[in-house]
C-alpha cells in the first residue's frame, strides 16, 4: 500500500519534472476568421507568414474559421462576453458599424506606441471602412475587389474575339453568350443576390449608386433605375438563371465551374476556383480582367470589400494580439500574403516581382483597385439597408414592381435608417 | 416530490421565457446595455409589412404541413394496421427520412429541384412540361418547402397514429360490424374515437413544431425572392443574427410563443376535456 507521505513525494517529483515543460509550453492565440484569412496567412507560394513570429514569441495559433456571416457574428459574440476566448478577430466592412466600436480596441493608441512600418501606404478608403469617428476599430488585412470573369471557351465558340470592354459590348456579349450547349443552358451573366455586392457593380455601370460615402441615398436617381430596368430585361429574356434571385456566392462558383455561366463579376481571386482542375469543367479557361467601362465611358468603380483585423476589448493577451496584427501588416508579410492569394492592402505589393509571377491578375486587380468602392459606407443599419435593396431588386425582377417605383420605395425605406 | 421537477421547469423554461419577455421591452445589441423602450419593438414589428407577410406564410405552411401530415400519417397507419406482407420493410422506409438531417435533406431536394439541371425539372422538361418555378414563385416555393417538411416529419406523426390504431380493440370493430356499421362508420365512430387522444397529441406537437419551421425554407430560398417566402422564424433569425436587434428578436419570439399558445389551446382543451373531465 502506498502511504500518504510517499504519494505526496511522488506527486511532488512529478510536478517538478513537469514544471520546466509547462514553462516552455507555447501560449495559444485564438483567431476568429474566414478560411481565406488562414490560407493567406499560412499556406501557398508565399509560405507560412506567421511561422517566424510564432517561433520568436513561442506562440501557437488556433484558427477558428467560419463562413462570411458567421465569422462576423462569432467575432461580435466573443467580443461581447465578459471574458472572451478570441485574441484577434476578422471583420468585414459591411457587417460592422459604429455601434460595435465599444467591443474592440481603438488601434490608434497601439499605432502610436508601436507603429506599423510604412503605414502611410495603406489606402485611406480601406482604413475608413473600419474607422468610426476617431476610432480605428480594425486594421485592413484583405480586400476583395471585383473583376469580370469570362469563360474563354465560350467566347471562342460564340465568335467573340476579345472580352467586352464597354457596357454596350458587355450587354451584347451577355446575349451572345446565352445559348444551349450539350443540351444544357449557358447563361451570359450570373450574379449572386444574397446581398448587393454584385448587383451594385451594374448599378454603378449605369452611373447610379445606392448610398454615397457621405450617406446620401441616390438609388432612386436615373442611373440606378436604368440599371434595374436593364437587369430585369436580361432576366426576362432568359439571359440570366431563372433562380438568380436566390443565388448565393457558392451557387455562382458552381455555375461557372459547371459551364452554366459565361461571365460574372466577382472578386479577382475567385479565378482560382473557376480554373480549379479538380472542380471545374473548364480548368484554365477563365480569364479575369477589370470591369468594362460604364455608360459614362469611365471604368466602372468595382465593388471592394475590406476584411480587417480587430482586437476584442476582452482579449487576454492584447500585446501579443497587436504584435501579430502588426506582423501580418508588415510590407514583406503583405507581399507573401498576396502570393498566397490575398488581396493586398498595400498597393506596392502588386509591383513586387514575386507577386507578379504567381498572381496572374495582379496588374488588373491593381488597376481595378484605383477606382474601387465599398458596397455601402458603414453605419448601424447597413445590414438592414442591404436586405431592403435585395428585396426591392427582387420585386423588380419578379415583375411585381416597376424599377422607378421599387427604387423610390427603397430610398424611402432606407433614408430613415441613415445616421443623421 | 414535485419540487425538483418544478425547479427544473423554472430554471429551463420559466426563467428564459421571463428574460425573453423582459428583453422584448428593450433595445439591445452587442456592446451596448439594454435600454427600456416599452412597447416600441412590438409597434415596429406590427408596422413592418415583412412581419405580416411572414405571419401569413407561417399560418399557410402550418396548415399544409399539419393537416397534410395528419391525413397521410393516418392513411398509412390504417393501411399498415391491417395484415400485409412486407409490412416491416414499408415501415422502415417510411421512417427513413427521420434519420436524415434537415440540412442534408434540403440539399438533396434543392439539387433535385435545381432549374434546368435538377432531376425533377429535367424529367418535367423531358415530358414537355414546364419547370417548377420555385425560385421565383412565392406559393410554389412555400408548397415545396411544406411538402419536404411533410416528407421529413411524417415518421413522427405516423408512429404516434400507427401505435394508436393498432391498440383499437378488435372486438369493438367487430361489434360495430355486426351491428351493421359500414367501414366509414366503423372508422368514424369507433377507430377515430379511440385514437382521438393520440391524434390530438400529434396535431398539438406538429403544430408547435411547424410554427417554428426554419431549415426547410431557409435552405431552399432563405426567405427569398424579395422576402416573399419568409416565415416568422426567418424573420426572427434576421433580427438576431443579421441585424443584432435582440429586443426586436425577443419580441418576435414572444409573438411566436403566443401564436403557438393560441393555436394549441383548443387542442389542449379538447385533450383535457377528453382525458380528464370525461375520463
Amino acid at each position: 500500500m502506498v502511504s500518504r507521505r510517499a504519494l505526496l513525494r511522488m506527486s511532488g517529483a512529478a510536478a517538478g519534472l513537469a514544471a520546466p515543460r509547462i514553462a516552455r509550453a507555447a501560449e495559444k492565440l485564438v483567431i476568429i476568421g474566414h478560411a481565406v484569412h488562414r490560407t493567406a496567412a499560412t499556406s501557398g507560394p508565399g509560405g507560412d507568414v506567421t511561422e517566424g513570429w510564432r517561433r520568436a514569441n513561442n506562440v501557437e495559433i488556433e484558427w477558428l474559421t467560419f463562413g462570411v456571416e458567421a465569422t462576423n457574428e462569432r467575432a461580435l459574440k466573443e467580443a461581447n462576453l465578459a471574458q472572451g476566448n478570441a485574441d484577434l478577430v476578422f471583420l468585414l466592412d459591411r457587417y460592422t458599424g459604429p455601434q460595435f466600436t465599444a467591443l474592440f480596441e481603438d488601434l490608434v493608441p497601439w499605432m502610436a506606441r508601436d507603429p506599423i512600418p510604412d503605414f502611410a501606404e495603406f489606402p485611406h478608403g480601406m482604413l475608413a471602412a473600419h474607422r468610426f469617428g476617431a476610432i480605428q476599430a480594425a486594421m485592413p488585412f484583405r480586400h476583395a475587389t471585383h473583376g469580370l470573369h469570362v469563360n474563354r471557351t465560350f467566347l471562342a465558340e460564340r465568335g467573340i474575339a476579345t472580352p467586352p470592354r464597354t457596357l454596350d459590348d458587355t450587354m451584347a456579349a451577355i446575349e451572345k453568350l446565352s445559348f444551349t450547349r450539350d443540351g444544357g443552358r449557358v447563361y451570359g451573366l450570373v450574379i449572386n443576390m444574397d446581398d448587393p455586392s454584385t448587383p451594385i457593380d451594374w448599378v454603378r455601370a449605369y452611373g447610379g449608386d445606392f448610398i454615397t460615402p457621405d450617406y446620401k441615398v441616390v438609388v432612386d436617381q436615373p442611373g440606378a433605375v436604368r440599371a434595374m430596368a436593364a437587369i430585369r430585361d436580361l432576366f426576362r429574356r432568359n439571359l440570366m438563371p431563372r433562380n438568380v434571385v436566390n443565388m448565393k456566392t457558392e451557387d455562382v462558383i458552381t455555375f461557372m465551374q459547371q459551364g452554366r455561366g459565361a461571365m460574372t463579376n466577382q472578386p479577382f481571386n475567385r479565378t482560382f476556383n473557376y480554373n480549379d482542375a479538380k472542380a471545374s469543367k473548364f480548368p484554365g479557361q477563365f480569364d479575369v480582367l477589370p470591369l468594362p467601362t460604364g455608360i459614362d465611358g469611365k471604368p466602372i468603380p468595382a465593388k471592394t470589400s475590406v476584411w480587417a483585423m480587430a482586437i476584442p476589448r476582452n482579449a487576454r493577451r492584447k500585446e501579443l494580439s497587436w504584435s501579430l496584427l502588426r506582423h501580418l501588416s508588415l510590407p514583406e508579410s503583405t507581399v507573401l500574403e498576396a502570393m498566397n492569394g490575398n488581396g493586398p492592402v498595400r498597393p506596392s505589393a502588386y509591383a513586387d516581382p514575386r507577386v507578379m509571377k504567381v498572381v496572374p491578375y495582379a496588374a488588373a486587380e491593381a488597376e481595378a483597385l484605383k477606382s474601387a468602392r465599398l458596397v455601402v459606407p458603414g453605419f448601424a443599419n447597413a445590414a438592414k439597408a442591404m436586405d431592403m435593396f435585395i428585396e426591392e431588386m427582387g420585386a423588380v425582377l419578379l415583375g411585381t414592381k416597376e424599377p422607378q417605383a421599387a427604387m423610390a420605395d427603397l430610398a424611402g425605406r432606407v433614408r430613415p435608417l441613415l445616421p443623421a | 416530490m414535485v419540487t425538483p421537477a418544478l425547479s427544473l421547469l423554472a430554471v429551463f423554461l420559466l426563467l428564459p421565457s421571463v428574460y425573453v419577455a423582459w428583453l422584448s421591452g428593450h433595445a439591445s445589441t452587442y456592446g451596448q446595455g439594454a435600454v427600456f423602450v416599452g412597447w416600441q419593438n412590438y409597434a415596429t414589428i406590427f408596422a413592418d409589412r415583412a412581419f405580416w407577410r411572414a405571419l401569413v406564410n407561417t399560418v399557410v405552411v402550418v396548415h399544409i404541413v399539419v393537416y397534410g401530415e395528419l391525413l397521410l400519417g393516418l392513411g398509412l397507419a390504417l393501411l399498415l394496421a391491417a395484415p400485409m406482407r412486407g409490412k416491416g420493410m414499408v415501415i422502415a422506409l417510411l421512417l427513413a427520412p427521420y434519420a436524415i438531417t434537415e440540412a442534408s435533406a434540403m440539399a438533396m431536394w434543392r439539387a433535385m429541384l435545381e432549374p434546368d439541371v435538377g432531376l425533377i425539372n429535367q424529367a418535367l422538361l423531358g415530358l414537355g412540361l414546364e419547370q417548377i418555378e420555385w425560385a421565383t414563385e412565392r406559393w410554389t416555393a412555400l408548397l415545396i418547402a411544406s411538402l419536404v417538411a411533410i416528407w421529413h416529419h411524417l415518421p413522427f406523426t405516423f408512429l404516434i397514429l400507427y401505435s394508436a390504431v393498432t391498440t383499437v380493440p378488435r372486438e369493438l370493430i367487430e361489434a360495430a360490424a355486426i351491428d351493421g356499421a359500414r367501414p366509414w362508420q366503423r372508422f368514424r365512430h369507433v377507430t377515430l374515437w379511440v385514437i382521438m387522444p393520440a391524434l390530438l397529441v400529434a396535431v398539438l406537437f406538429r403544430t408547435i413544431f411547424a410554427v417554428r419551421i426554419f431549415s426547410e425554407i431557409w435552405l431552399l430560398t432563405e426567405g427569398g425572392p424579395a422576402r416573399l417566402t419568409e416565415v416568422l422564424s426567418i424573420y426572427l433569425y434576421r433580427a438576431t443574427f443579421k441585424y443584432h436587434e435582440f429586443g426586436s428578436a425577443a419580441a418576435t419570439g414572444t409573438i411566436m410563443l403566443l401564436l403557438c399558445m393560441v393555436v394549441a389551446l383548443p387542442y389542449l382543451w379538447r385533450l383535457y376535456d377528453r382525458l380528464v373531465r370525461h375520463a
